[in-house]
Parts: structure tokens; sequence; C-alpha cells
């Protein structure tokens, strides 16, 4: 069902920007995108605390987009708020769809572990959680991921909202977009363990293009086609330990399920 | 036909020529191990000796990426967006790659006309160069090392320069303006030379033997145990399709504008290795599994050739030399036909 269905073209979709516990780097992305200003002529934001101190939390929107990760529990409170408060809402950034960064240590160690090193004997003004994706807590309904998103994406999501349709999700990984700029290969050419072939497209091989290899900041291809198995075999034929593997599939993915299992069958044998 | 010789020096007097007509692209060395078709900007950057781009010449009439046309919903209009008819030259394409071109004509020209495609080669201008294979190289077995047509001009490595065999009425063109300046007559010196040239390359190639009949043992051995075993180490990225010289696969996709009422149809390439290519309405999906889109390349381009029947693989090594994964595009077509003709 289309956003503006009903309006005939004389209604502003209500659009909310959110964040959770992040960066706040997805929301200056999309502030500072070149055509915010015709945004702002076709959406009423809201709730957008980065443009407008009119902002309300939560506010009763068409489309909530939602950046960072669920980290404590107010995090969750607001979220569950959002989501009650909005028809359509999208995960915005790597945080918001797999964890981000500060998820690193799922699976590792657990909450109170963490707490202890992080924050030793003192006191906290709120309840902390172990980092996870929204869509851990409530029903999400597209994801745009990157770290920050990209600015086409996020021109891509908003015009497909506004036309009343939705955007098309890329299944394929960004190995497939280095290919056709034309990069040549580092992890042929020089065994630099890039996760460009098990990570979503949509960066258009940014760092790989600049020569650094791919840290999976985007997450893993959806639909179970992220071969996290098949990767790790040609980095163990690279004569990489698998202690780096996890570390560099861990630093966006730790989230993802299949990422053990496949790990265990390649280093360890398992099935 | 008509045979000229070229100097090497001249040959670079030549290519600035060529810049004059339109845009130049050849092969360039990019990274240690990699070349691609760039556009040329000093001549002196030109590779003649190379053994494979990144990207395949196909791009430069089928690109990755391209706008059709863009349409207004208010108005209910749509706006054509044909190429223009600006000159492409090609310099220093390897004859793989040149019946690449051939196999791609035959799906977006010879049927139903592809007007987008159609315009860009009609403009387009290919110049062939001769080369000496490696390990990766198989153009031989499948009959494409030698081409007959499919290029304007076709450049054959001499001591001092080169011979050239003239293909097409735009070849002749080339030539006339210079004729007696760059382009000499060709001696029988020359003569010797390309033969013996010939007689060296033919003797490098490390794969040997007769291939016909691949696509009848490909179509036979469907369940062969190689397809499990190998498409374990696949990675699905498609870097296999996508450099590929023959691959024809895209997608098309709207793409809405801010003002919520016009947008652009856009067409990309597509690879059978995605999970979506085979997705239809429904969720229904033709090709499920990693296996089921690994299983399909190998069928697509060894026995899906009825219109051409040359198979659309041309031999060029892309698919194994780009693999992250290693996997040995040649060697597993070998197992499965049961071939062992000259495996190293």
């Amino acid at each position: 069902m289309g956003v503006i269905d009903g309006c005939a073209g004389d209604c502003r979709p209500r659009v909310g920007v959110y964040a959770l516990t992040s960066c706040y780097g997805c929301q200056l992305k999309l502030a500072t995108v070149s055509k915010i200003m015709e945004i702002a002529d076709t959406v009423s934001f809201e709730s957008f605390y980065m443009l407008s101190s009119a902002s309300k939390m939560p506010a009763d929107v068409d489309v909530a987009f939602v950046e960072g990760s669920v980290s404590t529990e107010k995090d969750l409170e607001e979220l569950f708020e959002i989501r009650k408060h909005s028809r359509i809402l999208v995960a915005l950034g790597a945080c918001s769809v797999n964890g981000g960064v500060q998820s690193w240590s799922e699976g590792e160690m657990n909450h109170d572990q963490l707490h202890a090193i992080v924050y030793g004997e003192e006191k906290i003004g709120m309840k902390s959680l172990q980092a996870t994706p929204i869509s851990k807590h409530v029903e999400v309904d597209y994801y745009l991921p990157g770290c920050p998103p990209e600015e086409d994406e996020i021109m891509y999501f908003i015009s497909a909202f506004l036309f009343g349709t939705f955007p098309e999700p890329k299944d394929y990984p960004v190995c497939a977009e280095c290919r056709l700029a034309g990069n040549p290969c580092i992890l042929i050419e020089r065994g630099e363990p890039c996760l460009g072939p098990v990570t979503t497209a949509g960066c258009k091989a940014r760092c790989i293009t600049f020569n650094v290899p791919c840290i999976g900041c985007r997450g893993p291809v959806p639909h179970n086609t992220a071969w996290f198995d098949s990767l790790a075999m040609t980095f163990k034929e690279k004569g990489i330990s698998e202690e780096l593997v996890r570390h560099r599939f861990r630093i966006f993915g730790a989230h993802n399920p299949d990422l053990e299992p496949m790990l265990d069958k390649i280093y360890k044998g398992g099935k | 036909m008509r045979y000229v010789k070229i100097s090497k020096q001249d040959t670079y007097e030549f290519l600035e020529r060529l810049k004059k007509i339109g845009t130049l692209y050849a092969p360039h060395k990019v990274s240690e191990k990699f070349y691609d078709f760039c556009e040329v900007d000093d001549v002196k950057d030109v590779e003649f000796d190379y053994q494979r781009t990144i990207r395949p010449p196909r791009r430069f009439f089928y690109p990755e990426r391209e706008v059709l046309f863009t349409f207004d919903t208010h108005k209910v209009e749509l706006y054509e967006n044909l190429p223009s008819k600006e000159k492409q030259i090609l310099f220093g394409v390897h004859s793989c790659d040149i019946v690449a071109l051939r196999t791609m004509d035959s799906k977006f020209m010879d049927d139903q006309p592809d007007p987008y495609y159609k315009v860009r080669r009609d403009n387009g201008i290919v110049i062939g160069i001769s080369c000496v294979p490696d390990e990766y190289c198989f153009c031989n077995v499948r009959r494409v090392e030698f081409v007959d047509t499919g290029f304007d001009l076709f450049f054959h490595e001499l001591p001092d320069g080169y011979l050239v065999r003239v293909g097409t009425v735009v070849g002749h063109k080339l030539i006339d303006p210079y004729e007696g300046e760059i382009f000499k007559e060709v001696c029988p010196d020359d003569v010797e030379n390309m033969s013996k040239f010939e007689e060296k390359r033919a003797s490098m190639f490390t794969t040997t033997g007769n291939w016909d009949t691949l696509r009848y043992f490909m179509e036979m051995r469907l369940d062969h145990p190689m397809y499990m075993r190998e498409s374990e180490k696949c990675l699905g990225c498609g870097n296999c399709t996508l450099t590929c010289p023959s691959c024809k696969c895209y997608d098309v996709q709207d793409i809405p504008s801010i003002d919520g009422r016009t947008g652009e149809r856009i067409r990309y390439w597509d690879s059978c290795q995605f999970r979506s290519h085979g997705l239809v309405a429904g969720n229904h999906n033709f090709r499920e599994t990693k296996l089921d889109r690994f299983h399909n390349r190998y069928q697509c381009k060894n026995s899906y050739c009825k219109d051409t029947t040359t198979s659309f693989c041309v031999g060029c090594g892309r698919c194994t030399y780009f693999c992250p994964a290693g996997i040995q595009f040649k060697e597993n077509l070998m197992e499965i036909a049961g071939y062992k003709g000259g495996t190293t």
C-alpha cells in the first residue's frame, strides 16, 4: 500500500527520523543529502531532532527511519513507541540493521562481563543491554544498510514511498559492484581478507576503490546468500587464521546466526 | 582480404589519428596483475601485450547500467533516451572477445534488434590484436583462436611492426588516407613472420584436443558430482558472469524521483549467480539454491547455443582468473566431458 494513497497528491507524507544508540551519522547523512530542501518540501518531518526542535517523540508518521542499535532499556521503550506510531518502519544504517560495531561482543561474552569491562564499579544513569539490531524487538518493514547509508539509496527509498511503491532490496554482494567498477581484486592480487563477496551491495565498492579491503559495514547479503563458509575456505587457503577471519566477520556481522556454524565447518571440519 | 603493414612507431601515430575520429579505448595496465579497457589519453599508455581485461568489451555497446527512458506519470508520457551516434573505437581486442561480441549480436541484433545496443554497435569500430595464450586460455578448443570476421582491422604482431588484416569497409576507410604513408605494402618476409608467430602461438596452448562433443556431455551428465563439489566453494559473487565477454542477462528497474511524479527506467547487468535472477511473482524461484545457479552458468555457456552453434564460452579464461574462490572452469568442464588433452 502506498504511503500517499488517499491523498490525491494534496497531502504531504509524514516522516520521522529517530536515533537509538548510535553516532548520529546516519541522520546526519540524511540531513545533508544534496536534495534535502526538496525532500523537506515534499514530506512533513514530524520528528527529526537534527533539523527541527519542534520535533515530537513519538509522532504519528507514515514512515519512520530508525538509526542505532537497541543498547539500553530506554532505547527499547522508545523503539516500541516508534513502532506503534508508524505505518512503515525502516531500519537506517549498520547499527539498526545488524547491531553495528557495538554488538561485536555478542555471543563472545555475556552482558554482565561486558558491562564490568566498560564501566567497572561505576554507576551509570541508565540500564544497558547487549546491543542488538532493531529487528530483534519489533517488525521492520525495510532495511537501508550502510555506515552511513549511501545518498542514492536514501533518495531511492524516500522516492519509492512517495510513489506509493516499495524499495527493492539488493541481494547481491559488493564484490559484483567492485568488478563492474573495474577495480583490480585485492583478494586475488594481494590476498587481503576482503569481505566484498559476502557483504550487501549498494556502496559501489567505495572502500576497495580506494584500495582498502571491505570490512562488511553493509552487513551480510540477505536471504541466506552470504556464503561465509566459502569465503572462509578461500581465506584459509591464503593462510589467514580462523581468529582473524572471525574478527573480520564479526565487526559488522556478529548477530548473523550462520556465521559460527559456517566458520566451524571450514576450520574445524564440522557440518 | 586486404593486407597492409605498419611499423611499431607508426602504430602510435595511427592511434593519435584514431583519437580524432571518436573516443578511443584500449587496454591499460591498472595494477600488478590486471588490465582493463580505458579511454586513451596518452597513446604511450596503451598495452599491446596483455592477457585479458577485467571488464569485457561488450560494455561499450551494452553498458553495465543505462537509462532506457524517463517518464512522467502525471502526463502519462515517456521520453526515449537513445544513445548518441558518437564513434567509439576499441583498439586491441583479442579474437576471443571479437567472437564474444558476435554472440552478443546474435541476441541483441539478429532477430529483434535492441535499439540501444544497435546504435552503439553501428557506431563502433573494433580493432583486433594478436596475442599469445597463458594457462587460463582455451580459445583454441573453442575454435575461436583466429577470427575471420567481426573486426574492422586486425593487427598481427611482427618483429618490426604489425601485419594488418582489413575486415570491413569501415576498416578500408581507416587505412585509405594513410596508404603509402604509415601503412605500407606487405612483403614476403612479413608473411613468413606472421606464419612463424601463428605456429609458435599454436604450440603454446596448454589445452589440446577436440571439444566438439562438450555440449552433449554437458546435457547428458546433469547430475555430475563436480557440480555439488565445486558449488560448495562458490561465493555467489557474480564475478564470473560480470567479467564474461558473452553474458547477456540484464534486469530492468524503475527509479522514481523525489517529485513523486517522474522517474527513469534503467537496465543493468544481472547475473544468474544472484538469487533474484530466477525470482518471479509469488516468491517462486526457478533457481533456488546456489547449486542450481552454479549449474545454470555451466549449461548456458556450453549448451544453450542453438542460434550460434558455437558455444557462448569463448575460452578467454576470465571466469577462472577473476574467481576469488579459485574455481577452475576449464578443468571442471574437462572433468564432465572426460577430456584429458593437455592437462597441466
